[in-house]
């Protein structure tokens, strides 16, 4: 039952955004950039945390629905919801190949692997940059053309809303508590005749394919992208949204994206020291908050409702 | 190139082979000192580089001492290593950005031509960046064989547990590695800067290439490094040739990602698993 409203509040967290829709401006402009942002983050959370797959390649599952999107309706004519889908589909198949190819390697290499093709995919699109742009970029009007950028902007919000539910939801399945099994005690899994192979294999497509997505919405919210938006920093930025926000509890990845992506938005008055400030609150809150920013805050208003009470 | 490479990957090797800590900012620390070697190059280039040098020593000892080590003792594993290193190589760009006004120092040290061997010519810096590398590689070898500090570096990397019981100051032990790992790195920053330039953001190429490399060689084995720098120079060497610049880096990255698929404990094997 306590999940149950934990839940039922991520979601309506989720959902406030919504109520300064008509107001526009740079608020909103920033509120669907954390949301794009988060979509990814929720994927991070599944995937690594909750499914225990040691994967960092989500700026590029990210740049490959992004820049699918542009390829196929720009150069190929296929109408822009059609390029998104295929693209997102084809996302996936990075994580999986990866998989295969790694599923005798353990731990770290696995993600060393992922972090190597993290750091390699912006220099292929720079190597590409005919097609891709290269640093230059791709600007790309897609849906705004269509419905408008309010439009985009709640599409954005509820997009994400339903990534969360799927997660939340899925975690809540036979699948998802074998997937937390797996990330517990993989062998001890095996050994109780659970086919991990088949679960992983669906964790990797189930995230490849809402991070692509979320890329090709990225792609169509933001008008432009080049190799900068997808550099390996992006993938450690996706990463800390769950890590950051705590991957305990379902409205961690939402502090997550907060701090990843206002933090930087705050220190913009003293952008000579962004980096350091950026690092040292890094360094402190994983030093001094192992568990997340969500626990802490729900221990604080535990707290304050004792104090009232 | 294998040359300059072969020093960050050394002290990524040096600090991984004693550590067992997979540090991800020893590139942006080496080309902090860097910095610091360019802004003294003017009073003398030996002070100038002694001061680089030393400083990165310094942060390496520090950094580990604070932070890394006390985080070890708590249990931290790789992944967690590899995110914290993450944000110090943060701070010491962001210090780069706050102290030095150039985002590009070119460090004017003294040529030594280039040197012609069987119908091919190599800069003489990079043969010297080599030498250095190899005369590194074989003071650690014998320190360790001969040296009490060495020893104690050596029991510290097989039995952490053993060195304590038998009073070796593990926690000192760590540090110096540190320190010994940054100012490599440093030293490699300053012939990279020598030979091309340093941005403000040369570090993570350098750290990432050092841990690369030396995951390639076979991570914490220093032969392996070594010899993982030379092939990777060469390979970046006649790919950047065959193919242009941009083609460069795409090359040895996907070499690196087969190599690590294929045999994922590196060409010559890991002295530590990951």
């Amino acid at each position: 039952m306590k999940d149950h409203y934990e839940k039922i509040s991520t979601v309506g967290i989720l959902l406030l955004p919504l109520l300064f829709v008509l107001r526009g401006g740079y608020l909103q402009e920033v509120t669907g950039y954390v949301y794009l942002f988060l979509i990814q983050g929720y994927v991070a959370w599944f995937l690594f945390f909750k499914s225990g797959q040691p994967f960092f390649g989500y700026s590029v599952t990210m740049a490959i629905g992004a820049y699918g999107t542009i390829v196929l309706n720009v150069m190929f004519g296929w109408p822009v919801l059609g390029a998104m889908f295929i693209s997102a589909a084809f996302a996936p198949v990075v994580g999986v190949i990866l998989y295969l190819a790694t599923i005798r390697a353990k731990g770290f290499y696995v993600s060393m692997t992922s972090f190597l093709l993290a750091i390699l995919f912006p220099r292929l699109i720079n190597a590409l940059q005919d097609i891709t742009g290269g640093r230059s970029g791709l600007y790309f009007s897609g849906i705004t053309e269509f419905v408008g950028y309010k439009t985009l902007y709640i599409i954005v919000i509820v997009w994400t809303v339903v990534v969360a539910i799927i997660f939340l939801w899925l975690m809540g399945t036979k699948t998802g508590k074998i997937l937390t099994l797996i990330s517990e005690n993989d062998r001890l899994t095996q050994a109780v005749g659970i086919n991990t192979f088949r679960y992983k294999l669906l964790a990797y497509t189930i995230a490849g394919f809402i991070s692509g997505l979320g890329g090709a919405l990225y792609v169509n919210y933001t008008g432009f992208i080049s190799s900068i938006d997808i550099e390996v920093f992006t993938t450690l930025y996706i990463f800390f949204i769950p890590l950051i926000g705590g991957s305990s509890l379902f409205f961690g990845p939402i502090l997550g994206a907060l701090f990843v992506i206002l933090i930087p938005e705050l220190l913009v008055p003293v952008e000579r020291y962004f980096r350091i400030f950026f690092g040292l609150i890094f360094i402190l809150v994983i030093v001094l908050l192992p568990e997340g920013l969500a626990p802490n805050v729900q221990k604080l208003f535990r707290r304050i409702r004792k104090n009232k009470e | 190139m294998g040359g300059i490479l072969s020093l960050p990957v050394l002290g990524v090797a040096v600090i991984y082979g004693i550590t067992g800590i997979p540090n991800f900012a020893i590139g942006v620390i080496g080309v902090f000192g860097g910095f610091v070697t360019w802004y003294f190059l003017s009073y003398s280039m030996g002070l100038a580089i002694a001061i680089g040098v030393g400083v990165c020593f310094i942060i390496g000892w520090i950094v580990q001492r604070v932070l890394l080590t006390p985080i070890s003792e708590m249990g931290g594993d790789a992944t967690l290593f590899f995110i914290i290193t993450i944000a110090v190589g943060f701070v010491f760009e962001g210090m780069l950005r706050a102290i030095f006004p150039r985002p590009n120092i070119s460090l004017e040290l003294p040529r030594i031509g280039t040197i012609s061997f069987a119908g091919y010519s190599v800069e003489g810096f990079k043969i010297i960046a080599l030498l250095f590398a190899i005369g590194t590689l074989i003071i650690i070898r014998l320190m360790e064989e001969h040296t009490e500090v060495g020893k104690s570096w050596q029991a510290t990397s097989q039995n952490l547990k053993l060195a304590k019981l038998i009073g070796i100051k593990t926690t000192q032990v760590f540090s110096i590695a540190s320190g010994i790992g940054c100012a490599l790195a440093c030293i490699g920053a300053i012939f990279w800067g020598s030979l091309y330039n340093l941005q403000l953001s040369s570090g993570w190429d350098l750290g990432f290439l050092g841990f690369i490399v030396a995951v390639v060689g076979g991570i914490g084995n220093i032969w392996g490094g070594l010899i993982s720098a030379l092939i990777m120079g060469m390979v970046m060497s006649f790919s950047g040739y065959l193919l242009g610049g941009e083609w460069q880096s795409v090359i040895l990255y996907c070499i690196v990602i087969l190599v690590l698929i294929i045999a994922p404990k590196g060409i010559l094997g890991s002295e530590r698993s990951l």
